[in-house]
């Protein structure tokens, strides 16, 4: 009777005699078994000679044990004790003689070299990958190597790929030319080797990764889609000197220089850009505004939302100021004089009519152009960054919104001052932000918690830029905050693009944005008033 | 720099011995290759491989794509098929190896998860316990792969919306399906943001959609 039958005789069914055995390689079900079995009634129990010990339960007990010598033994093990050793090599050696027929030396010999190759071939043994056009270097472990009873090694298939393999400390060196999964030959030979002996070998794989900057496409968007726009944009606005009275004292003014990339992840798959900005410059009434957005890139329209937020903020900003800029210039003043809670609060009601209007008014025309196009809203998803700003006598003016990611900051070189103006919306997981088309986000006390504004004396930049350069300039919204990053964001963009002469530096800022930062590339967009 | 964890849920169990696990490793083995390809997943994508049978084991902890070596998978002869088991080591994993956002740390992209099995979870009752803790993990995206005539598509939906299906547990099929795998994971890459479900490829004509 099998174990299988038996089982079947007690009513647990299975389909093989091996399925049946491991159901029955736990101490629980052997003792359950044993006692089920002295019930059995005796018929079932014919079968059953006269030994004192039952069939099934050696039965059993056999194959359990069969079962545990599968488990291999140490490495380690076999090397601390010089005779667990060679009990091991003649384990080897069992598995390819035969000892019905008694060998001689060489075939004993040969026996055990095979049982070398063999065990060696078993074990796991992976060259390090490399990386194209970078220094590699890979160490052989010799804890390996002795632990193995490998004697000389080597490998063919290095040279081909700028590869050598340095016997003195076994290292594989070099700066492989060549990306791709390539096969190397590892040779090997037993530590006993002697002339005559085999040598063995194995096909490794080594990988050598491409340079990503080399598996970047650049495809152009295709004009067809609707609401193209072009892949990159750039501009600049001199505002340039005021002549005083009589043409003396001339006050120099500052310029605004912006520009927007499409991100390479975009550019791979020729898909559009999805941020936007805009600037102007009120010649009446001296106040600039600023603007950046970036359409999330996961909704279908967003570069339409975020060319809508920006345009329709300096459209909204424009007239708001023809229209409010005596009475804002007033309240600001006031609030110079005295920094009271009635003159902030003042000041900001009339900021919350201008800026609160032009967010107000930037979702209303995105739930507009959604409706129009038979669209959902969320398909317009943008963020959106927006500044105005003014010149006094006693110094500047700024009020900001900001809803998304990115940031909007004051920097200035000289004092070391920093202001940002306000908080990143970021969430748990990367990618993941508020949207100015989110419902919650145009309530007015939620506009109100996200104006800021403020006086400052002066300042190098105003930089407004997308999520698309503080991600890799940044990295976190803590460093958002810290001076140094500032500084060398600063210096970064200042070896590059020219704001001490008053020229038109937007074709500087637009290759500037093109710097290398692996696993960024994203949308960039930077807007700067200097 | 930002990671995209993703993780591989793979059956082992006895019934994968033979053809279907030499195609499973074939299939992942082009997979890899063919993510290397891809620049934005070379830089961000970090693998991780759990296996399930008997035994669940982590053979692969999450692994960038430049240094990742496939680890060997073996399978034993027969036995049980301990998805539940596998979910709550998933979990356990998830939670010390996927970085969120703090202050003044960059959180991983939302993680990946693919699950492939030939039959349906034996250990039932920790596979539904362990439900809900999945989904408390915020994946990205969950797709479930039944794989096989034997395998049980119903408790893959209770899980996940993206269940499909393999006729065969061949290679040209494994091939496919781990080709496809692949696209969705650079697909996933790029659509973060907004939408709450990432767009997946359409999947081959090998692989089928179960509504």
């Amino acid at each position: 009777m099998t174990i299988k039958e038996y089982l079947e005789s007690i009513g647990v069914l299975f389909e093989t005699n091996e399925e049946a055995l491991r159901f029955l390689n736990q101490a629980e079900v052997i003792d359950f078994l044993s006692a089920k079995k002295d019930n059995l009634p005796k018929e079932a129990d014919e079968t059953k000679s006269d030994e004192t010990r039952n069939p099934i339960d050696e039965n059993i007990i056999e194959e359990i044990f069969y079962v545990e010598e599968d488990i291999p033994l140490k490495s380690s093990d076999l090397l601390d004790d010089p005779l667990a050793e060679d009990t091991s090599k003649t384990d080897d050696m069992a598995k390819f003689s035969d000892y019905s027929v008694p060998m001689n030396e060489d075939e004993k010999q040969q026996a055990r070299d095979n049982a070398f190759a063999e065990t060696v071939r078993s074990k796991h043994f992976t060259l390090q990958n490399a990386k194209v056009n970078q220094p590699y270097n890979f160490s052989v472990d010799p804890d390996f190597i002795q632990a193995n009873h490998i004697g000389e090694f080597w490998f063919d298939g290095l040279e081909a790929l700028g590869l050598e393999f340095d016997k003195a400390d076994n290292t594989i060196k070099g700066i492989p030319t060549k990306s791709g999964d390539h096969k190397i030959t590892w040779h090997y030979r037993h530590i006993d080797w002697t002339e005559g002996r085999p040598t063995f070998q194995r096909d490794l794989t080594l990988v050598v990764n491409p340079d990503p900057r080399s598996l970047w496409n650049n495809t152009p968007t295709s004009t067809d889609i609707p609401f193209y726009k072009p892949d990159c944009d750039k501009a600049f606005r001199k505002v340039g000197a005021k002549s005083g009275f009589l043409g003396l004292r001339k006050e120099e003014r500052k310029d605004m220089v912006a520009a927007s990339q499409r991100g390479r992840s975009h550019a791979h798959g020729g898909s559009p850009r999805d941020d936007d900005f805009a600037f102007h410059f009120d010649e009446k009434n001296e106040w600039y505004v600023l603007v950046v957005a970036d359409g999330a890139g996961s909704a279908k329209y967003s570069r339409r939302g975020s060319e809508i937020a920006c345009h329709t903020t300096i459209d909204v900003c424009r007239k708001a100021l023809e229209v409010s800029s005596d009475n804002l210039e007033q309240l600001i003043a006031g609030f110079k004089k005295e920094d009271s809670q009635e003159n902030r609060k003042k000041v900001g009601d009339l900021i919350y009519q201008v800026l609160g209007a032009a967010v107000f008014k930037s979702y209303k025309n995105i739930e507009e152009e959604a409706k129009n196009s038979d669209s959902e809203l969320r398909d317009f998803s943008t963020t959106l960054l927006m500044t105005i700003c003014k010149k006094f006598k006693f110094g500047w003016f700024v009020a900001s919104f900001w809803v998304g990611d990115g940031g909007i900051g004051i920097y200035d070189k000289n004092t070391q001052f920093l202001k940002v103006m306000g908080e990143p919306d970021g969430g748990e997981f990367a990618g993941q932000t508020r949207f100015l088309t989110m419902p919650e986000i145009i309530q007015p006390a939620e506009i109100y918690r996200r104006l800021r504004f403020g006086l400052v004396d002066d300042f190098t930049a105003l930089v407004l830029m997308t999520d698309g350069i503080t991600d890799p300039k940044f990295e976190t919204d803590a460093n958002l905050m810290r001076i140094e990053k500032w500084n060398s964001l600063w210096e970064d963009l200042s070896k590059e693009v020219d704001f001490e002469n008053d020229v038109d530096c937007s074709n500087q800022l637009l290759a500037w944005l093109d710097f290398w930062s692996p696993g960024n590339h994203d949308d960039r967009t930077i807007a700067i008033l200097y | 720099m930002r990671r995209l964890p993703v993780y591989l849920l793979l059956d082992t169990s006895g019934s994968m011995r033979g053809e279907p696990i030499e195609s499973v490793k074939v299939g992942l083995e082009a997979m890899i290759s063919s993510l290397r390809q891809d620049p934005f997943a070379l830089e961000s994508v970090h693998m991780s491989i759990i296996t399930f049978d008997r035994d669940v084991k982590q053979i692969l902890p999450l692994t960038e794509l430049e240094a990742l070596q496939l680890p060997e998978i073996t399978t034993p002869e027969s036995g049980p098929t301990h998805l539940g088991e596998a979910l709550e080591l998933l979990c356990k994993k998830v939670d010390s190896e996927v970085l969120v956002s703090t202050s003044e740390q960059k959180g991983d992209w939302m993680p990946l998860l693919f699950i492939m099995t030939d039959g349906k979870p034996s250990d039932l009752q920790k596979y539904n316990q362990m439900i809900p803790e999945v989904k408390k993990r915020n994946f990205g995206s969950i797709i479930a792969c039944a794989a096989g005539a034997k395998a049980d598509v119903r408790p893959l939906q209770l899980l996940t919306d993206q269940v499909y299906s393999l006729d065969t547990t061949d290679s040209s099929t494994f091939r496919q399906f781990f080709k496809w795998v692949s696209a969705s994971v650079s697909v996933g890459n790029r659509s973060v943001g907004a939408s709450d479900e990432m767009q997946l490829p359409p999947p081959p004509p090998e692989v089928h959609t179960i509504i």
